[in-house]
């Protein structure tokens, strides 16, 4: 999952890279308010957990075998800016320990798993946990909604700084990006799987652990309000892949530029057939996409509920705390 | 695990010698000249990857370490570079995807030369100096501190699992079982964060990190 160098040029790293010093920096102001003198054995302890954790690898069936991301886990248990923080470091250790993702793009994979996951990740969770009244269900549909976005999320934006990186004449911008997507819509599945049911588990035995950061209580939702949920996160999920085609922003200048050769060299007959011959592949990606995006919506919406019933609600007075004496 | 992270770290060498700041900026050039070099100047990544070689040979780092390392390696960066000739029909786009490879290796090697030359507490120190915030320091410190005992700990978990459970079983189960074995874990890892807090607070700690020769 980790960026290697030579993916991305240069000055995509040094964006990327200032953009995601500004999100760890604010972070590490906001992290120190809310632990206080508990920051560093919280903070590390996470680290090193998700380091061991991503190192369970979950089978799939192929000889190719997937592992936990953290992101969303990070923030669920710490918030979302030491969740920020205990993703980057993570990073930083893994490049420090293993040479695993590059020095250069370091910036971008802290963006993607740490500023996309742990800060944009623990937005969704609460959002999807308030809509749908709180409590065990809402944290665990939270968790979930929140790892598979998260992962879509990640996947969006590396295809942009892909496309900032090469000139547009190199390649088909969005069958890569269809590609890529659908493929992370995938992969997200099983990061919210994973994510749900490490959440859940903890939510069961060490309920505090969670709850204590749920500091207004919240309406309890009705039927409708779950309807108008489910349909925000829907909605949602078909924005996240569909926005890049609708808005076509990144193909904008280019289309802009092509245009003004084409007038200029009075080619415009030719110009004006390049440009039909277009459009039913645009229309097979915007088809293929949307299918992508409610069929993995769904997929993740039936994780969530099933993980809700395989998983009884958690009991009172059974916890970890009293086993171990704390 | 830790004879397979930085494994070369506490050997000696020049390369080892140098003053860590140095490396890493050696480091960091070869890797931006390799990302920023166009291909038309091709025989520059000879020089650069006879550099990257020479550095490894001199580290002591042998070459069977680094073709395995290569070959974990290489169907990552290969997977990803493939899809740019995938997006235009196979026709197109080869010799991108080649030179995002091959830049991808170099940087690789460099990456895995800086990993093995520097030890952990080194790049540690060498933060420090950089002026890195001291309660990031203090927490890569904490985690290099800790991730060998929590891995100690997921593999004991991992071993009563085995020993309780049958193999197999649905790809759903395994699954499940899997995630709970992290979730356990993360209790028994913030459980143990919470003892060394306490252990901490009756040394005195207060939040703030000091170093003992900040004191001179």
């Amino acid at each position: 999952m980790h960026i290697q160098d030579g993916y991305l040029s240069t000055s995509v790293c040094l964006a990327t890279g200032a953009i995601s010093l500004g999100a760890v920096g604010y972070s590490l102001r906001r992290m120190k308010d809310s632990l206080g003198e508990r920051t560093v054995p919280l903070t590390g302890m996470m680290g090193s957990l998700i380091f061991a954790g991503q190192m369970v690898n979950f089978p799939i069936g192929l000889p190719v075998s997937g592992h936990l991301m953290g992101g969303v886990l990070a923030a669920a248990i710490l918030g979302p800016w030491a969740g920020c923080v205990a993703i980057t470091l993570v990073l930083v250790a893994q490049w420090a320990l293993f040479s695993d993702g590059g020095l250069l793009a370091l910036g971008a994979n802290v963006l993607h798993m740490a500023v996309l996951g742990s800060i944009g990740g623990y937005a969704v969770m609460t959002t999807v946990r308030k809509l749908l009244g709180g409590g065990f269900r809402g944290t665990v549909a939270g968790a979930v909604v929140a790892a598979w976005l998260a992962v879509l999320a990640a996947s969006a934006v590396f295809c942009l700084e892909f496309r900032l990186s090469y000139s547009a004449s190199e390649f088909d911008f969005g069958n890569i990006f269809t590609l890529m997507v659908t493929l992370h819509a995938l992969i997200g599945v099983g990061e919210a799987i994973i994510t749900g049911f490490v959440v859940s588990v903890v939510y069961q035995q060490r309920a505090d652990l969670i709850e204590t950061r749920q500091l207004a209580p919240v309406p309890v939702a009705t039927s409708a309000g779950r309807f108008v949920a489910a349909g925000l996160v829907c909605a949602l999920a078909v924005a996240a892949f569909a926005a890049p085609f609708a808005s076509e922003l990144p193909d904008g200048l280019d289309s802009v530029a092509e245009r003004f050769r084409i007038a200029a060299s009075e080619e415009t007959v030719e110009g004006l057939f390049a440009s039909y011959d277009q459009i039913p592949l645009a229309g097979w990606q915007r088809l293929s996409v949307s299918v992508a995006g409610i069929g993995g919506a769904l997929a993740v919406f039936a994780a969530a509920v099933l993980i809700g019933r395989v998983i009884p609600a958690a009991r009172p007075g059974f916890g970890i705390a009293e086993v171990t004496g704390e | 695990m830790s004879n397979f992270w930085d494994r070369y770290g506490r050997s000696v060498s020049i390369c080892h010698r140098m003053p860590p700041a140095l490396k890493l900026a050696l480091a960091i050039s070869v890797i931006i000249a390799g990302v920023a070099i166009p291909v038309r100047h091709w025989p520059a990544y000879g020089v650069l990857g006879c550099l990257v070689f020479a550095g490894h040979s001199i580290a002591g780092i042998p070459l069977g370490y680094l073709v395995k390392r290569l070959l974990i390696f290489l169907p990552f960066v290969s997977s990803m570079a493939i899809s740019l000739p995938l997006s235009q029909g196979l026709e197109r786009g080869w010799d991108l995807t080649l030179q995002i490879v091959f830049r991808g290796c170099l940087a690789f090697l460099v990456s895995l030369w800086l990993v093995n030359v520097m030890p952990f507490e080194q790049l540690l120190v060498t933060l420090r100096r950089f002026k890195v915030p001291a309660v990031v320091v203090a927490i890569l410190a904490f985690m290099y501190r800790y991730v060998f005992v929590v891995w100690d700990e997921l593999d004991r978990m991992r071993t009563a699992r085995k020993a309780r459970t049958f193999s197999g079983g649905s790809l759903w189960f395994r699954w499940k079982t899997l995630s709970q074995l992290i979730g356990m874990l993360l209790i028994r890892s913030l459980n143990r964060a919470e003892r060394i807090h306490g252990a901490m607070c009756s040394r005195g700690w207060d939040g703030e990190v000091r170093w003992l020769d900040d004191a001179e």
